[in-house]
Protein backbone atom coordinates (compact mmCIF):
# COMPACT_ATOMS: atom_id res chain seq x y z
CA UNK A 1 0.00 0.00 0.00
CA UNK A 2 1.34 3.30 -1.06
CA UNK A 3 -1.52 5.52 -0.01
CA UNK A 4 -1.28 9.26 0.21
CA UNK A 5 -3.67 11.88 1.50
CA UNK A 6 -5.63 13.80 -1.10
CA UNK A 7 -7.19 17.12 -0.15
CA UNK A 8 -10.10 17.88 -2.40
CA UNK A 9 -13.16 20.13 -2.29
CA UNK A 10 -16.26 18.42 -3.65
CA UNK A 11 -19.42 20.47 -4.07
CA UNK A 12 -18.07 23.05 -1.62
CA UNK A 13 -17.16 20.56 1.08
CA UNK A 14 -13.53 19.76 1.97
CA UNK A 15 -12.52 16.12 1.99
CA UNK A 16 -9.35 14.29 3.00
CA UNK A 17 -9.13 10.90 1.34
CA UNK A 18 -6.42 8.23 1.48
CA UNK A 19 -5.79 7.31 -2.13
CA UNK A 20 -3.57 5.02 -4.17
CA UNK A 21 -1.56 6.68 -6.95
CA UNK A 22 -3.43 4.92 -9.76
CA UNK A 23 -6.92 5.80 -8.58
CA UNK A 24 -8.82 8.09 -10.89
CA UNK A 25 -10.95 11.02 -9.80
CA UNK A 26 -14.00 8.96 -10.84
CA UNK A 27 -13.03 6.16 -8.45
CA UNK A 28 -12.49 8.62 -5.60
CA UNK A 29 -15.81 10.38 -6.20
CA UNK A 30 -17.86 7.18 -6.39
CA UNK A 31 -16.06 4.77 -4.07
CA UNK A 32 -14.60 7.07 -1.43
CA UNK A 33 -16.90 10.09 -1.32
CA UNK A 34 -20.12 8.41 -2.43
CA UNK A 35 -21.10 10.78 -5.24
CA UNK A 36 -22.88 8.17 -7.35
CA UNK A 37 -24.31 10.70 -9.82
CA UNK A 38 -20.99 10.61 -11.67
CA UNK A 39 -21.27 7.59 -13.96
CA UNK A 40 -18.74 5.04 -15.15
CA UNK A 41 -18.69 3.59 -18.63
CA UNK A 42 -15.97 3.65 -21.28
CA UNK A 43 -13.01 4.60 -19.06
CA UNK A 44 -11.28 6.12 -22.11
CA UNK A 45 -12.74 9.66 -22.31
CA UNK A 46 -14.86 8.65 -25.29
CA UNK A 47 -18.37 8.84 -23.86
CA UNK A 48 -18.49 11.65 -21.30
CA UNK A 49 -20.80 10.08 -18.70
CA UNK A 50 -18.09 10.60 -16.06
CA UNK A 51 -17.93 14.37 -16.70
CA UNK A 52 -17.48 16.60 -13.64
CA UNK A 53 -16.36 20.21 -13.30
CA UNK A 54 -12.76 20.68 -12.22
CA UNK A 55 -12.34 24.26 -11.05
CA UNK A 56 -15.43 25.03 -13.12
CA UNK A 57 -14.43 23.28 -16.34
CA UNK A 58 -15.83 20.02 -17.68
CA UNK A 59 -13.34 17.15 -17.71
CA UNK A 60 -13.52 13.36 -17.96
CA UNK A 61 -13.01 12.06 -14.42
CA UNK A 62 -12.42 8.49 -15.66
CA UNK A 63 -8.89 9.14 -16.94
CA UNK A 64 -7.77 11.86 -14.54
CA UNK A 65 -5.49 10.60 -11.79
CA UNK A 66 -6.92 11.75 -8.48
CA UNK A 67 -3.46 12.59 -7.16
CA UNK A 68 -3.21 15.28 -9.86
CA UNK A 69 -6.16 17.25 -8.46
CA UNK A 70 -4.70 17.91 -5.01
CA UNK A 71 -6.25 21.12 -3.67
CA UNK A 72 -8.70 21.46 -6.55
CA UNK A 73 -12.42 22.06 -6.43
CA UNK A 74 -14.76 19.55 -8.06
CA UNK A 75 -18.45 19.95 -8.83
CA UNK A 76 -20.61 16.88 -9.47
CA UNK A 77 -24.26 16.69 -10.50
CA UNK A 78 -25.16 16.56 -6.79
CA UNK A 79 -23.56 20.00 -6.36
CA UNK A 80 -25.51 22.11 -8.82
CA UNK A 81 -29.04 21.77 -7.47
CA UNK A 82 -31.40 19.66 -5.37
CA UNK A 83 -35.03 18.58 -5.86
CA UNK A 84 -36.28 21.77 -4.22
CA UNK A 85 -33.82 24.08 -5.96
CA UNK A 86 -33.12 22.78 -9.43
CA UNK A 87 -30.46 24.35 -11.63
CA UNK A 88 -32.00 25.95 -14.76
CA UNK A 89 -30.39 23.17 -16.84
CA UNK A 90 -31.97 20.48 -14.67
CA UNK A 91 -35.32 22.27 -14.88
CA UNK A 92 -35.11 22.53 -18.66
CA UNK A 93 -34.06 18.88 -19.09
CA UNK A 94 -37.21 17.82 -17.19
CA UNK A 95 -39.51 20.24 -19.02
CA UNK A 96 -38.21 19.31 -22.46
CA UNK A 97 -38.40 15.58 -21.78
CA UNK A 98 -34.68 15.34 -22.51
CA UNK A 99 -34.13 12.37 -20.21
CA UNK A 100 -34.61 8.83 -21.53
CA UNK A 101 -32.59 6.15 -19.73
CA UNK A 102 -30.85 8.91 -17.82
CA UNK A 103 -27.37 7.43 -17.70
CA UNK A 104 -25.68 10.23 -19.69
CA UNK A 105 -27.69 13.05 -18.16
CA UNK A 106 -25.40 14.04 -15.24
CA UNK A 107 -22.48 14.25 -17.66
CA UNK A 108 -24.61 15.98 -20.26
CA UNK A 109 -25.80 18.66 -17.83
CA UNK A 110 -22.30 19.33 -16.52
CA UNK A 111 -20.86 19.45 -20.06
CA UNK A 112 -23.53 22.02 -20.95
CA UNK A 113 -22.95 23.99 -17.73
CA UNK A 114 -19.22 24.26 -18.39
CA UNK A 115 -19.94 25.56 -21.91
CA UNK A 116 -22.61 28.07 -20.81
CA UNK A 117 -20.40 29.31 -17.95
CA UNK A 118 -17.58 30.00 -20.44
CA UNK A 119 -19.69 32.63 -22.19
CA UNK A 120 -22.02 34.19 -19.65
CA UNK A 121 -25.23 35.51 -21.18
CA UNK A 122 -24.67 33.84 -24.54
CA UNK A 123 -27.51 32.27 -26.48
CA UNK A 124 -25.74 29.57 -28.45
CA UNK A 125 -27.09 28.29 -31.77
CA UNK A 126 -28.15 24.66 -32.06
CA UNK A 127 -24.93 23.93 -33.97
CA UNK A 128 -22.85 25.49 -31.20
CA UNK A 129 -24.67 23.37 -28.60
CA UNK A 130 -24.17 20.27 -30.74
CA UNK A 131 -20.46 20.99 -30.92
CA UNK A 132 -20.24 21.73 -27.19
CA UNK A 133 -21.80 18.40 -26.18
CA UNK A 134 -19.98 16.33 -28.82
CA UNK A 135 -17.84 14.69 -26.12
CA UNK A 136 -20.87 13.32 -24.26
CA UNK A 137 -22.75 10.47 -25.88
CA UNK A 138 -26.42 9.60 -25.39
CA UNK A 139 -26.85 5.95 -26.32
CA UNK A 140 -30.63 6.51 -26.46
CA UNK A 141 -29.72 9.06 -29.18
CA UNK A 142 -32.16 11.59 -27.75
CA UNK A 143 -30.06 14.53 -28.83
CA UNK A 144 -32.86 16.70 -30.24
CA UNK A 145 -34.54 17.18 -26.87
CA UNK A 146 -31.22 17.48 -25.10
CA UNK A 147 -30.33 20.35 -27.43
CA UNK A 148 -33.82 21.85 -26.86
CA UNK A 149 -33.17 21.71 -23.12
CA UNK A 150 -29.72 23.33 -23.29
CA UNK A 151 -31.10 26.11 -25.54
CA UNK A 152 -34.04 26.69 -23.18
CA UNK A 153 -31.75 26.86 -20.15
CA UNK A 154 -29.33 29.19 -21.95
CA UNK A 155 -32.21 31.56 -22.81
CA UNK A 156 -33.43 31.62 -19.21
CA UNK A 157 -29.96 32.10 -17.76
CA UNK A 158 -29.28 34.95 -20.23
CA UNK A 159 -32.62 36.55 -19.38
CA UNK A 160 -32.14 36.35 -15.60
CA UNK A 161 -28.59 37.68 -16.02
CA UNK A 162 -29.93 40.64 -18.02
CA UNK A 163 -32.49 41.41 -15.29
CA UNK A 164 -29.89 41.49 -12.52
CA UNK B 1 -0.70 -1.42 -12.66
CA UNK B 2 1.16 0.24 -9.87
CA UNK B 3 3.25 3.34 -9.89
CA UNK B 4 4.33 6.22 -7.71
CA UNK B 5 3.17 9.68 -8.68
CA UNK B 6 5.59 12.53 -8.03
CA UNK B 7 4.59 16.18 -8.05
CA UNK B 8 7.66 18.39 -8.58
CA UNK B 9 7.37 22.14 -7.99
CA UNK B 10 9.85 23.24 -10.66
CA UNK B 11 11.19 22.07 -14.02
CA UNK B 12 14.59 21.39 -12.41
CA UNK B 13 12.98 19.20 -9.76
CA UNK B 14 11.04 17.34 -12.45
CA UNK B 15 14.23 16.65 -14.43
CA UNK B 16 16.01 15.46 -11.27
CA UNK B 17 13.19 13.02 -10.56
CA UNK B 18 13.17 11.76 -14.15
CA UNK B 19 16.92 11.12 -13.95
CA UNK B 20 16.70 9.46 -10.56
CA UNK B 21 13.96 7.04 -11.67
CA UNK B 22 15.08 6.49 -15.26
CA UNK B 23 14.31 4.33 -17.20
CA UNK B 24 11.03 3.52 -15.46
CA UNK B 25 9.90 7.14 -15.16
CA UNK B 26 7.52 8.97 -17.44
CA UNK B 27 6.22 12.51 -17.45
CA UNK B 28 2.47 13.02 -17.35
CA UNK B 29 0.61 16.28 -18.01
CA UNK B 30 -3.15 16.16 -18.73
CA UNK B 31 -2.93 12.37 -18.75
CA UNK B 32 -5.56 11.97 -21.47
CA UNK B 33 -3.22 9.74 -23.43
CA UNK B 34 -0.89 8.40 -20.73
CA UNK B 35 -3.61 7.08 -18.42
CA UNK B 36 -5.38 5.32 -21.30
CA UNK B 37 -2.09 3.73 -22.39
CA UNK B 38 -1.46 2.54 -18.83
CA UNK B 39 -4.99 1.11 -18.60
CA UNK B 40 -4.48 -0.71 -21.90
CA UNK B 41 -1.17 -2.06 -20.53
CA UNK B 42 0.74 -0.52 -23.42
CA UNK B 43 3.08 1.20 -20.98
CA UNK B 44 3.91 0.31 -17.42
CA UNK B 45 5.90 3.12 -15.79
CA UNK B 46 6.95 2.65 -12.16
CA UNK B 47 7.16 6.42 -11.66
CA UNK B 48 4.91 9.08 -13.10
CA UNK B 49 6.20 12.62 -12.80
CA UNK B 50 3.32 15.07 -12.88
CA UNK B 51 4.32 18.18 -14.80
CA UNK B 52 0.76 19.50 -15.14
CA UNK B 53 1.13 21.90 -12.25
CA UNK B 54 4.56 23.33 -13.12
CA UNK B 55 4.23 27.11 -12.98
CA UNK B 56 4.56 29.39 -16.00
CA UNK B 57 4.15 26.78 -18.72
CA UNK B 58 0.48 27.35 -19.56
CA UNK B 59 0.64 30.87 -20.96
CA UNK B 60 0.16 32.12 -24.49
CA UNK B 61 2.42 35.16 -24.96
CA UNK B 62 2.63 37.55 -27.87
CA UNK B 63 5.63 39.71 -28.80
CA UNK B 64 5.89 42.10 -31.76
CA UNK B 65 6.95 39.36 -34.13
CA UNK B 66 6.13 36.01 -32.53
CA UNK B 67 3.85 33.89 -30.36
CA UNK B 68 4.96 31.50 -27.62
CA UNK B 69 2.66 28.79 -26.34
CA UNK B 70 3.60 27.19 -23.02
CA UNK B 71 3.80 23.41 -23.44
CA UNK B 72 1.00 22.99 -20.88
CA UNK B 73 -1.39 25.22 -22.84
CA UNK B 74 -4.76 23.49 -23.12
CA UNK B 75 -6.46 23.06 -26.50
CA UNK B 76 -9.45 24.99 -25.22
CA UNK B 77 -7.21 28.00 -24.44
CA UNK B 78 -5.93 27.97 -28.03
CA UNK B 79 -9.45 27.56 -29.36
CA UNK B 80 -10.80 30.56 -27.48
CA UNK B 81 -7.76 32.85 -27.83
CA UNK B 82 -8.72 36.13 -29.54
CA UNK B 83 -5.34 36.52 -31.30
CA UNK B 84 -5.87 33.33 -33.29
CA UNK B 85 -9.10 34.34 -35.03
CA UNK B 86 -7.40 36.04 -37.98
CA UNK B 87 -4.52 34.78 -40.10
CA UNK B 88 -3.62 32.13 -37.49
CA UNK B 89 -7.05 30.49 -37.64
CA UNK B 90 -5.37 27.14 -38.44
CA UNK B 91 -4.62 26.81 -34.70
CA UNK B 92 -8.26 27.27 -33.69
CA UNK B 93 -9.49 24.96 -36.43
CA UNK B 94 -7.12 22.18 -35.37
CA UNK B 95 -7.56 22.64 -31.61
CA UNK B 96 -11.34 22.47 -31.92
CA UNK B 97 -11.40 18.99 -33.49
CA UNK B 98 -9.39 17.29 -30.74
CA UNK B 99 -11.67 15.10 -28.59
CA UNK B 100 -14.60 16.75 -26.85
CA UNK B 101 -14.66 19.85 -24.66
CA UNK B 102 -13.76 17.69 -21.65
CA UNK B 103 -10.51 16.51 -23.24
CA UNK B 104 -9.72 19.98 -24.60
CA UNK B 105 -10.06 21.46 -21.11
CA UNK B 106 -7.23 19.33 -19.77
CA UNK B 107 -5.12 17.85 -22.59
CA UNK B 108 -1.98 19.87 -23.37
CA UNK B 109 -0.50 20.76 -26.75
CA UNK B 110 2.96 19.78 -25.47
CA UNK B 111 1.60 16.31 -24.70
CA UNK B 112 0.18 15.99 -28.21
CA UNK B 113 3.57 16.87 -29.70
CA UNK B 114 5.73 14.56 -27.57
CA UNK B 115 3.33 11.64 -28.15
CA UNK B 116 4.30 11.97 -31.81
CA UNK B 117 1.23 10.17 -33.08
CA UNK B 118 1.23 10.23 -36.90
CA UNK B 119 -2.41 11.40 -36.64
CA UNK B 120 -1.88 14.11 -33.99
CA UNK B 121 -4.16 16.93 -35.11
CA UNK B 122 -2.19 19.80 -33.62
CA UNK B 123 1.15 18.93 -35.22
CA UNK B 124 0.35 19.86 -38.88
CA UNK B 125 -0.72 23.44 -38.04
CA UNK B 126 2.46 23.97 -36.06
CA UNK B 127 4.53 22.51 -38.92
CA UNK B 128 2.75 24.87 -41.31
CA UNK B 129 3.72 27.76 -39.02
CA UNK B 130 7.32 26.46 -38.97
CA UNK B 131 7.22 26.24 -35.16
CA UNK B 132 10.21 25.55 -32.90
CA UNK B 133 10.26 23.85 -29.53
CA UNK B 134 12.12 25.00 -26.43
CA UNK B 135 13.43 22.07 -24.44
CA UNK B 136 15.02 21.90 -20.99
CA UNK B 137 17.00 18.90 -19.81
CA UNK B 138 19.89 17.74 -17.64
CA UNK B 139 22.32 19.41 -20.09
CA UNK B 140 20.48 22.73 -20.07
CA UNK B 141 18.29 24.34 -22.68
CA UNK B 142 18.05 23.89 -26.41
CA UNK B 143 15.70 24.70 -29.27
CA UNK B 144 14.75 22.48 -32.17
CA UNK B 145 12.51 22.94 -35.18
CA UNK B 146 9.34 20.86 -34.84
CA UNK B 147 10.01 19.25 -38.23
CA UNK B 148 13.31 17.85 -36.89
CA UNK B 149 11.78 16.86 -33.54
CA UNK B 150 9.37 14.11 -34.57
CA UNK B 151 11.44 11.29 -36.08
CA UNK B 152 8.96 8.41 -36.34
CA UNK B 153 5.62 7.13 -35.10
CA UNK B 154 5.74 7.74 -31.35
CA UNK B 155 9.42 8.73 -31.57
CA UNK B 156 10.97 12.16 -31.00
CA UNK B 157 14.51 13.42 -30.58
CA UNK B 158 13.96 14.09 -26.85
CA UNK B 159 16.79 12.76 -24.71
CA UNK B 160 15.91 11.03 -21.43
CA UNK B 161 14.58 13.45 -18.79
CA UNK B 162 14.19 16.35 -21.24
CA UNK B 163 10.98 18.40 -21.09
CA UNK B 164 9.41 20.47 -23.85
CA UNK B 165 8.65 23.80 -22.18
CA UNK B 166 7.24 25.92 -25.00
CA UNK B 167 6.40 26.16 -28.68
CA UNK B 168 7.28 29.29 -30.71
CA UNK B 169 6.38 30.54 -34.15
CA UNK B 170 6.78 33.83 -36.01
CA UNK B 171 3.82 36.02 -36.90
CA UNK B 172 2.83 35.92 -40.55
CA UNK B 173 3.55 38.67 -43.08
CA UNK B 174 0.75 40.70 -44.67
CA UNK B 175 -1.46 38.91 -47.22
CA UNK B 176 -1.16 35.58 -45.41
CA UNK B 177 -3.83 33.12 -44.35
CA UNK B 178 -3.97 29.63 -42.89
CA UNK B 179 -6.46 26.76 -42.88
CA UNK B 180 -6.85 23.30 -41.36
CA UNK B 181 -8.96 20.48 -42.75
CA UNK B 182 -9.65 17.11 -41.18
CA UNK B 183 -11.41 14.06 -42.56
CA UNK B 184 -12.67 11.31 -40.29
CA UNK B 185 -15.54 8.84 -40.37
CA UNK B 186 -17.65 11.15 -38.20
CA UNK B 187 -17.49 14.85 -37.35
CA UNK B 188 -16.42 14.74 -33.71
CA UNK B 189 -14.44 12.55 -31.31
CA UNK B 190 -12.52 11.07 -34.19
CA UNK B 191 -8.97 10.14 -35.10
CA UNK B 192 -8.05 11.71 -38.45
CA UNK B 193 -7.99 9.65 -41.63
CA UNK B 194 -6.05 12.57 -43.09
CA UNK B 195 -5.58 16.12 -41.87
CA UNK B 196 -4.00 19.02 -43.75
CA UNK B 197 -2.74 22.42 -42.64
CA UNK B 198 -1.83 25.18 -45.08
CA UNK B 199 -0.19 28.57 -44.73
CA UNK B 200 -0.21 30.76 -47.84
CA UNK B 201 1.33 34.20 -48.41
CA UNK B 202 0.73 36.13 -51.63
CA UNK B 203 3.08 38.68 -53.21
CA UNK B 204 2.40 42.27 -52.15
CA UNK B 205 0.44 43.38 -55.19
CA UNK B 206 -0.14 40.29 -57.35
CA UNK B 207 -1.99 37.03 -56.89
CA UNK B 208 1.21 35.00 -57.14
CA UNK B 209 2.28 32.74 -54.27
CA UNK B 210 5.17 34.27 -52.31
CA UNK B 211 5.43 31.61 -49.62
CA UNK B 212 3.64 28.31 -49.05
CA UNK B 213 3.89 25.86 -46.19
CA UNK B 214 1.81 22.69 -46.22
CA UNK B 215 1.68 19.95 -43.60
CA UNK B 216 -0.05 16.61 -43.84
CA UNK B 217 -1.03 14.35 -40.95
CA UNK B 218 -2.04 10.67 -40.79
CA UNK B 219 -0.75 9.92 -44.29
CA UNK B 220 2.89 9.03 -43.47
CA UNK B 221 4.83 7.66 -40.47
CA UNK B 222 5.04 11.25 -39.22
CA UNK B 223 3.22 14.42 -40.12
CA UNK B 224 5.36 16.00 -42.84
CA UNK B 225 5.80 18.96 -45.21
CA UNK B 226 5.51 18.07 -48.92
CA UNK B 227 8.41 20.22 -50.08
CA UNK B 228 7.97 19.58 -53.81
CA UNK B 229 4.38 20.79 -53.67
CA UNK B 230 5.44 23.85 -51.66
CA UNK B 231 8.32 24.67 -54.02
CA UNK B 232 6.17 24.19 -57.11
CA UNK B 233 3.76 26.92 -56.00
CA UNK B 234 6.34 29.67 -55.41
CA UNK B 235 5.84 32.39 -58.03
CA UNK B 236 2.82 30.61 -59.55
CA UNK B 237 -0.55 32.37 -59.78
CA UNK B 238 -2.71 31.25 -56.85
CA UNK B 239 -5.77 29.42 -58.14
CA UNK B 240 -7.49 26.19 -59.01
CA UNK B 241 -4.92 24.98 -61.53
CA UNK B 242 -1.79 25.50 -59.44
CA UNK B 243 -3.49 24.30 -56.23
CA UNK B 244 -4.64 21.07 -57.94
CA UNK B 245 -1.09 20.40 -59.13
CA UNK B 246 0.22 21.05 -55.59
CA UNK B 247 -2.34 18.55 -54.31
CA UNK B 248 -1.15 15.98 -56.85
CA UNK B 249 2.50 16.51 -55.82
CA UNK B 250 1.60 16.25 -52.13
CA UNK B 251 -0.26 12.99 -52.72
CA UNK B 252 2.82 11.61 -54.50
CA UNK B 253 5.00 12.56 -51.54
CA UNK B 254 2.98 10.80 -48.84
CA UNK B 255 3.31 7.15 -47.82
CA UNK B 256 0.01 6.21 -46.22
CA UNK B 257 -0.93 2.88 -44.66
CA UNK B 258 -4.16 0.91 -44.95
CA UNK B 259 -5.78 0.41 -41.58
CA UNK B 260 -9.18 0.08 -39.92
CA UNK B 261 -10.00 3.71 -40.78
CA UNK B 262 -9.14 3.87 -44.49
CA UNK B 263 -7.11 2.31 -47.27
CA UNK B 264 -3.81 3.79 -48.39
CA UNK B 265 -5.33 4.62 -51.77
CA UNK B 266 -8.21 6.50 -50.20
CA UNK B 267 -5.83 8.43 -47.99
CA UNK B 268 -3.70 9.39 -50.99
CA UNK B 269 -6.80 10.58 -52.83
CA UNK B 270 -7.85 12.61 -49.81
CA UNK B 271 -4.44 14.29 -49.59
CA UNK B 272 -4.72 15.59 -53.17
CA UNK B 273 -8.22 16.96 -52.65
CA UNK B 274 -7.64 18.35 -49.16
CA UNK B 275 -4.41 20.16 -50.07
CA UNK B 276 -6.23 21.85 -52.95
CA UNK B 277 -9.18 22.77 -50.70
CA UNK B 278 -6.98 24.04 -47.87
CA UNK B 279 -5.09 26.30 -50.29
CA UNK B 280 -8.37 27.51 -51.82
CA UNK B 281 -9.62 28.37 -48.34
CA UNK B 282 -6.41 30.32 -47.64
CA UNK B 283 -6.83 32.24 -50.89
CA UNK B 284 -10.44 33.08 -50.04
CA UNK B 285 -9.36 34.33 -46.64
CA UNK B 286 -6.61 36.53 -48.10
CA UNK B 287 -9.14 38.03 -50.52
CA UNK B 288 -11.50 38.76 -47.63
CA UNK B 289 -8.65 40.54 -45.80
CA UNK B 290 -7.78 42.49 -48.95
CA UNK B 291 -11.27 43.95 -49.15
Amino acid sequence: MNRKILNIVVNGESHQVLIEPHWTLLQVLRNEIGMMGTKENCLEAECGVCTVLLDGKAINSCILLAAQVEGCSVTTIEGIGDPEHLHPLQEAFIECGAVQCGYCIPGMILTAKSFLDENPGCRPSRDEIREAIAGTLCRCTGYRKIIDAVATAADRIALSGAKQ
Amino acid sequence: MSFDLHRPATVTEAIDLAQRFAPTARYVAGGTDTVIQINRKKIDPAHLIDVACLPGLSEITETTDAFTLGALTKYRSVETHPAFRGDLRVLVEAASVVGGHQVRNIATIGGNIVNASPAADFVPPLLALDASLDITGPQGRRSVALRDFIVGPGRTNLSPAEIVTSIRFAKLPARSATAFLKEGRRRAMEISIVCVAACLTLEASTSRCASVRLAIGAASPTAFRPEQAEGYLIGKPAGKESFAEAGRLAAEACSPISDVRASAGYRRGLVAVMVERALTTCLQRIREQDQ
